[in-house]
């Protein structure tokens, strides 16, 4: 069985201050393979103390253009995290399914993930 | 080319002369410009920032830029936050700890800003006295704003930024501006329409509203930022091209200026004195969240 793998965003980042969007990336690019191997992943906030919604656009709300809600929410968990923390991921969340609500964006968001799939290979 | 500048302060007044400004000056070219500032009697410090970004434009355009009959307060001001030492003046030491640096970032300066917030708020511990909570709120809104202009601006001239402290009055300004191509062209850009630059900002600060497309999603910053100021009883005001837009009390005042700014500001004024727990709705268990 695959055990689920853990992810610390203070070290993706290596700084406390997680705001930047290129920051996000790196975080969002760590969970999407991990996601596409079908693992669970606990991505812990520990010693993060300052967020935005541009690094948990890039690192969590893009998964929403990539993966099906119930996929996320099966294998994805976060720990670590302050609750005013807890309640801006949801907000982002909730945009972020909103934003892929428009089928376009679904339709470029995944055309942009095959492109890094391709690029990957 | 002179321009004889008025008091500046950090509202319609103020934004519109810095656009005067920009208007009356924005076709010089290995020009000589005199900024006369004998009538400027207050400069509110933060709005270094727009008025700094006014004057980079005009050094990209080959042009020489002076400051001059600077009142004496007002050159202690700018001197202290090192605002005038981008014009040939030494910077002061600033005793009473107020200024907040001027500063200038390219966008990819993320990791700059962030060690100049870590700087100029997270490491010094005489400005202000703000609960943890509402420092925190206030650092995560200055990198929503920076960060809005490093993912719309699309400039190619820099970030600006500048605060000040007001200590009597519990305030905290911070202003952020860029030379990029403004909410309006993005706006209308998207939206196919021709929205006025006031309206564009308004739809802009709308909740869910983003020009954003392209795999991350947008369309969240400035609502939050929104939210913020109503909970912490401040004020949040956007000045984008000929567009003037302020929020203050849970109320929305929205005009034009006479003359467009060549970008975006954005100004944020907290209540330093507020003690609310910026909880901003219930407790969320972890299985809530996805």
């Amino acid at each position: 069985m695959n055990k689920d793998i853990s992810i610390s965003v203070f070290e993706v980042v290596g700084s406390p201050l997680c705001v930047a969007s290129g920051d996000g990336q790196k975080v969002h690019d760590r969970l999407a393979a991990a996601l596409r191997q079908g693992r669970g992943v606990s991505l812990s906030f520990r010693n993060v103390t300052t967020l935005t919604s541009a690094f948990l656009n890039a690192a969590i709300g893009q998964l929403y253009g990539g993966f099906d809600e119930n996929r996320i929410r099966e294998l994805l968990n976060v720990a670590d995290m302050e609750s005013d923390d807890k309640v801006l991921l949801r907000r982002v969340v909730d945009t972020a399914k909103w934003y892929f609500r428009d089928p376009n964006r679904f339709e470029e968001a995944l055309r942009s993930g095959m492109e890094d799939e391709d690029g990957d290979s | 080319m002179n321009f004889a500048l008025p008091t500046i302060l950090h509202d319609w007044n103020g934004f519109a002369a810095l656009a005067r400004l920009h208007s009356q000056t924005e076709h010089c070219f290995l020009d000589n410009v005199e900024i006369d500032m004998k009538a400027t009697d207050w400069f509110d410090a933060d709005m270094c920032a727009p008025f700094g970004a006014i004057l980079y434009r005009l050094g990209a355009e080959l042009n020489s830029v002076h400051l001059v009959d600077i009142d004496p307060s007002v050159e202690k001001i700018l001197s202290q936050n090192g605002f005038l030492s981008y014009y040939g003046r030494e910077q002061i030491p600033d005793y009473w700890k107020t200024t907040v640096t001027y500063q200038r970032f390219d966008v990819e300066d993320d990791k700059y800003f962030s060690k100049y917030i870590e700087n100029e708020f997270i490491r010094r511990y005489e400005i202000p006295k703000m609960s943890s909570r509402l420092m925190k709120k206030f650092h995560e809104s200055i990198f929503e704003i920076f960060s809005n202009a490093v993912l719309h601006s699309h400039t190619k001239l820099g970030i600006f930024s500048c605060g000040q402290f007001f200590p009597k009055n519990n305030c905290l300004d911070f202003t952020v501006a860029d030379l990029g191509v403004g909410v309006r062209k993005r706006v209308c850009d998207y939206l196919g329409n021709n929205l006025s630059p006031a309206e564009a900002i308004s739809w802009a600060a709308a909740k869910n509203n983003t020009t954003k497309q392209g795999p991350i999603p947008g369309g969240l910053g400035l609502s939050l930022l929104c939210d913020f100021i109503d909970l912490n009883g401040g004020c949040i005001q956007i000045v984008s091209d000929a567009g003037y837009w302020r929020r203050k009390n849970k109320r929305t005042y929205a005009s034009s200026l006479h003359q467009p700014f060549p970008g975006t500001v954005v100004n944020v004024e907290i209540n330093t004195a507020d003690p609310s727990s910026y909880i901003l709705s219930s407790e969320l268990a972890d299985n809530e969240i996805f």
